[in-house]
């Protein structure tokens, strides 16, 4: 297989990945976007500081999601007897109820790929400043791709609300502190989304590259 | 549009996870990627016959994800078990219809849109390639972006068994119907990312091997009129 970004006999450097057309420069200015001039797919986000706003939010995604899952989202009483809900109990009580599959299912849409989301971003946008890190960082980037849909702490947001609302006429429902670490963990959950720019981790990667490349044939002909 | 700017007409193809393009040995239809290591194909593989699998599934699996009770509510000892349906007719008989429209959406117009949608396209892509293919993009791309939001009921189902869990007083059970619902939703995501819309484009092509619109001449995208039929 031929190397490189550019097929240098026809200079196409891209085509979309929804329509096969094939497109010359691909990379949108600073803070702009591209979309794909046949079928409108967006081609190129290239959101400024891209890395450095993704390792930021990131990480405190990652700080977030400590009280975000151990402290209760809400609370339900009913005169005097009450129950709490955490991220986690809802998946429990399932699992204990025999219906495994649907426990995972939650327990993989609310916690692990969520986590797992904000891990793989802190470990792409910090680790593709060491050179040594550049395959773990690409297999990093492929698993980021399939995880990304379904990460989904917004439907759970509105699952939230709707139980809220649903169970106001048998009870006093509480909202607990552990919702608003969730609600500020959804926000950073959204603005990875917008900040992350796949492009510019492989544009950095590129430049390194080039730069030991030049510095190598430097000391050769030195 | 001519049939020579398809990347695939070029021998040249991208890879769907870093989008790099990449020029493919002669013959081949698969490689890896050298950028990111991910397989690469010139369109992705079995792309028809895995959608057509999965969406047939989805649609056996929605008679029992909506006849079967999704959750019971015994509130001092009384309480019936209710479908997904009867769920969102309680709310709104409650007078919450805000609430009940959106479950509503999510639970029962979604997961049918998204099969009828996928359907429309595999055929489009079977039979006589889209007359309109940005409509099949735009009918693509709402049928991708609503499918998580399906998940709704289950999330809200998994909360309250945690939240009314009191014995004798009240109690929430889930029942047999979220799991057969949980799969449709699982079953049509994956649907929507084997299906590869570039061949709602091979189709078009297809269908009318001469140049239609021109879109540098015009700012307007969409094909004024059709050219020939079929």
């Amino acid at each position: 297989m031929q190397q490189g970004a550019t097929d240098s006999a026809s200079g196409w450097q891209r085509a979309c990945h929804e329509c096969d057309l094939l497109l010359g420069n691909c990379t949108a200015p600073p803070g702009g976007k591209l979309v794909c001039p046949r079928c409108a797919a967006l081609i190129n986000r290239n959101p400024a500081r891209s890395i450095h706003y993704t390792a930021a939010l990131s990480i405190s995604g990652l700080l977030l999601f400590i009280p975000a899952a151990t402290l209760p989202l809400l609370n339900f009483s009913i005169i005097i007897v009450g129950s709490e809900n955490t991220l986690f109990n809802g998946v429990f009580s399932l699992f204990k109820a025999g219906y495994i599959w649907l426990a995972s299912l939650v327990l993989f849409c609310s916690v692990v790929a969520p986590f797992t989301r904000f891990l793989l971003l802190a470990f792409i946008s910090l680790g593709c400043l060491w050179g040594a890190l550049d395959r773990p960082v690409s297999r990093a980037v492929r698993w980021y791709q399939h995880i990304r849909e379904w990460a989904m702490l917004d439907v759970y947001m509105l699952g939230v609300l709707v139980a809220l609302i649903k169970m106001q006429s048998l009870g006093k429902m509480v909202v607990e502190s552990g919702l608003y670490c969730f609600v500020g963990l959804m926000v950073l959950s959204n603005l990875t989304l917008l900040s992350f720019d796949q492009q510019s981790v492989w544009r950095r990667m590129a430049r390194r590259r080039a730069a030991a490349a030049a510095s190598q044939a430097g000391e050769v002909t030195s | 549009m001519s049939r020579a700017e398809a990347a695939l007409e070029n021998g040249l193809c991208t890879c769907l996870c870093c989008h790099q393009l990449m020029r493919l040995p002669p013959g081949e239809t698969r490689g890896r990627c050298t950028r990111c290591g991910a397989t690469v194909h010139d369109r992705i593989e079995r792309s028809l016959m895995l959608t057509w699998a999965l969406v047939l599934t989805g649609t056996f699996l929605l008679v029992p994800a909506n006849i079967l009770p999704v959750m019971t509510v015994i509130y001092l000892g009384s309480g019936e078990p209710s479908t997904i349906i009867g769920g969102t007719l309680e709310l709104y008989a409650n007078g919450l219809w805000g609430i009940a429209l959106i479950v509503f959406i999510a639970s029962v117009a979604v997961p049918v849109m998204k099969l009828v949608g996928l359907v429309i396209l595999l055929l489009q892509v079977q039979w006589r390639g889209p007359r309109n293919p940005m409509q099949s993009m735009r009918v693509y791309r709402v049928v991708a972006a609503i499918g998580r939001w399906s998940l709704l009921d289950l999330f809200m189902i998994s909360i309250l068994v945690a939240l009314v869990n009191m014995g004798a007083i009240a109690e929430v059970r889930a029942g047999p119907g979220s799991t057969a619902f949980a799969t449709v939703v699982v079953v049509t995501m994956m649907a929507v990312r084997t299906f590869d819309p570039r061949l709602l484009w091979d189709a078009r092509y297809r269908r009318n091997s001469e140049p239609v619109e021109d879109w540098r001449a015009g700012g307007d995208r969409e094909p004024a009129e059709e050219v020939g039929d079929g």
